[in-house]
């Protein structure tokens, strides 16, 4: 049992990076209807820069919030540079995909050119302190992570649900046209929407490192739980990311510590995961069924 | 030039007839440009150093897989970033099937295709279903699994260490396993490197030529059919479930033929060679040589090889990752720029010349043009 409960504690901190990155890809899905396969290596991208930043003397905490400065910088230049000028996802998206995979080779590369092939080591974020729940230590920087996601998902249903961005990004998701005839500057608010995914993708980088190492390789596969993440949640529901993300956290950490096929393959159980809900229910446990015209 | 315009002169109206004459033009054109690079590619073995036929031998498999992926993506509209994990299962195939049983090398290339028609087909049934970005996202999965897998079983495939593909051999007495080798028969008289080049050419060709006979078939039609428009091609009476589940299965097994050219080539096979990476790369390549033409992935697999094998080695350590950041922008300016990759490109150019060239003959004939 308190074997159970240590592999669930670390299911869930690892669920709530997975939570948080679920986060950014539902904000760019829903304004812009885009899988953005790049959002782990924009994320790893701004990890770097955090590290930079602390390995130049700032404390973490400052590291970050500019990492997180500059993702969101980094996330809008590249919807006005790269993802506007390709056009409609629902339109075309084998050419959507096929940019965004593009960015996903550029990210990598450029991170390896800027700091290099060694790996780095980024400090916790709440320190290594550990604290007993039920009879198991959890470390504070599991709990950390879930209270960063839930400071997040507060953040998000704020913003969507409570100011005025918020009410343009649902109008440019549900419309952009008719939003844009109303007056919504629709260009700047899908900015905003990459921006904010970009530095989100900075806090499920800085979390991420500490468990690995930082290199270029730092966020494919915890991309790839995130994406899981957001297939089981729905593709446009922020309740959705958060709920799958830890749900998938679960999955991956605890199921292969008893299930001896899945030892080395943590991703199995999330792959045949991702299968069955995509079949069975394609539009996940909180998603809107998406009804579309011939 | 004069056989392609004659018949422009000898009809009334230059303009009306253009299909035929287009045609009629394309084809000298054509038959002209593939009979240079056939002979080029005849050439090369007899012009390059050993070395540099290896190397270019090795782009051979990429150009294989990347014709699978065209034929899946860019005909039939399919999205699959998982193609890396079929390469993978064919050369993993071919290498079971030698090193178990020592089957001939073409015999395990045909092996490798059936299991990986297998796998495709039970790939694509699931992708009736899953369509577009979604279909993308559970290949993409599919990709980063492969690896896992392979670790995962690392008894049976050799995991990261690899496995070699090896043949029995007697050795002063004893029975022992050596790499395998290419064995040009004596009345060649070529060097193993070349007869390795000319055996993946071959296989290659029936490839090449095997996909572009499907896509201009009554198959090829409906397969295009359905990517411009699924319902109305359903509607024109092609059978969509069918259609997509055989192009999948079609498009995995070249995967597999490639794959399996790379375990002959490399003797070995390892998890490293199968990463999301290569998957990657084979998109890239359909996307620069041109989604939705048959020399495309040819192109493609050329760039591919040249930044890998020609201008990555003489980069500084530092610099190395240039080379993929400058596939990926490629990438992303292509599809902004010329979605229809360097093929593309030339058919845009050639359609222009053969637009002038009508327009010239139309005004330097005006006496037998006019009707229109």
């Amino acid at each position: 049992m308190e074997r159970f409960l240590n592999f669930l504690f670390i299911g869930l901190g690892n669920g709530a990076i997975y939570a948080m990155l679920g986060l950014g890809l539902v904000v760019i899905y829903r304004s812009t209807g885009l899988l953005n396969f790049a959002q782990g290596e924009m994320a790893m991208f701004t990890t770097f820069i955090v590290w930079s930043l602390s390995d130049a003397g700032l404390p973490l905490w400052l590291a970050l919030i500019g990492g997180m400065a500059a993702g969101f910088v980094i996330g809008a230049v590249v919807h006005q540079v790269i993802v506007r000028p390709v056009g409609d996802p629902h339109q075309k998206p084998l050419a959507v995909v096929i940019v965004t995979i593009g960015m996903f080779l550029g990210f990598n590369a450029l991170a390896k050119l800027i700091w290099g092939n060694e790996q780095q080591s980024l400090g916790n974020l709440f320190g290594r302190g550990e604290i007993d729940i039920l009879g198991t230590a959890v470390a504070w920087q599991k709990l950390g992570a879930l209270l960063i996601l839930a400071i997040e998902a507060i953040i998000f249903w704020v913003i969507f649900q409570r100011t005025k961005i918020g009410l343009a990004m649902r109008s440019v998701a549900s419309n952009p046209e008719s939003s844009a005839l109303c007056g919504v500057p629709v260009t700047r608010i899908l900015m905003i929407g990459w921006g904010l995914a970009a530095a989100l993708g900075a806090v499920g980088g800085t979390f991420t490192a500490p468990t690995s190492a930082v290199d270029a390789n730092l966020m494919q596969l915890p991309l790839i739980f995130a994406f899981a993440a957001i297939t089981l949640g729905g593709f446009d529901s922020f309740v959705g990311a958060v709920v799958g993300g830890l749900l998938i956290g679960i999955l991956t950490d605890v199921v292969p510590r008893y299930v001896d096929i899945f030892e080395k393959m943590p991703l199995a159980p999330a792959f045949l995961l991702i299968l069955v809900v995509l079949l069975v229910r394609p539009e996940g446990i909180f998603g809107q069924k998406k009804v579309t015209r011939v | 030039m004069s056989t392609a315009s004659e018949p422009i002169a000898g009809t009334s109206a230059p303009l009306a007839p253009q299909p035929p004459v287009a045609k009629a033009g394309r084809n000298w054109l054509s038959i002209g440009t593939f009979g240079v690079f056939a002979i080029i590619l005849i050439v090369l073995p007899q012009v390059l150093n050993a070395f540099w036929t290896g190397r270019v031998t090795g782009w051979i498999p990429i150009a294989i897989a990347a014709l699978g992926l065209n034929l899946l993506t860019g005909y039939n509209g399919q999205i699959s970033v998982g193609h890396g994990a079929l390469y993978g299962l064919g050369a993993y195939a071919t290498a079971l099937v030698i090193n178990e049983w020592a089957w001939s090398f073409p015999l395990a290339i045909v092996f490798s295709a059936i299991v990986c028609f297998g796998a495709g087909v039970l790939i694509g049934l699931p992708a009736l279903r899953i369509k577009g970005l979604y279909l993308a996202l559970v290949t993409l999965a599919v990709a980063t699994l492969f690896p896992q897998v392979l670790e995962q079983f690392s008894d049976t495939t050799g995991g990261s260490t690899g496995l070699g593909v090896t043949s029995p051999e007697l050795y002063r007495g004893r029975i022992r396993d050596r790499s395998i080798k290419f064995e040009a028969p004596e009345w060649t008289g070529l060097a193993s490197d070349q007869w390795r080049y000319y055996f993946f050419l071959v296989v290659a060709a029936i490839c090449f030529l095997l996909v572009r006979n499907i896509v201009n078939s009554r198959a090829g039609r409906s397969i295009i059919a359905i990517r411009d428009n699924e319902t109305a091609a359903e509607v024109s009476g092609v059978n969509v479930a069918r259609a997509k589940v055989f192009t999948f299965g079609l498009s995995s097994a070249l995967a597999g033929v490639g794959g399996s050219l790379l375990a002959l080539y490399l003797a070995r096979v390892s998890s490293g060679s199968f990463t999301l990476t290569t998957s990657l790369y084979f998109l890239v390549a359909v996307v620069i040589g041109g989604a939705q033409s048959i020399a495309g992935p040819a192109i493609g697999a050329v760039f591919i090889g040249v930044f890998n094998d020609v201008i990555t080695p003489d980069l500084p350590e530092a610099w190395k990752p240039a080379s993929p950041l400058i596939l990926g922008a490629l990438l992303i300016i292509l599809m902004l720029v010329a979605p229809g990759g360097v093929a593309g490109l030339i058919r845009q150019f050639t359609g222009r010349m053969r637009t002038r060239k009508l327009v010239n003959s139309a005004i330097n004939n005006p006496s037998s043009g006019g009707t229109t």
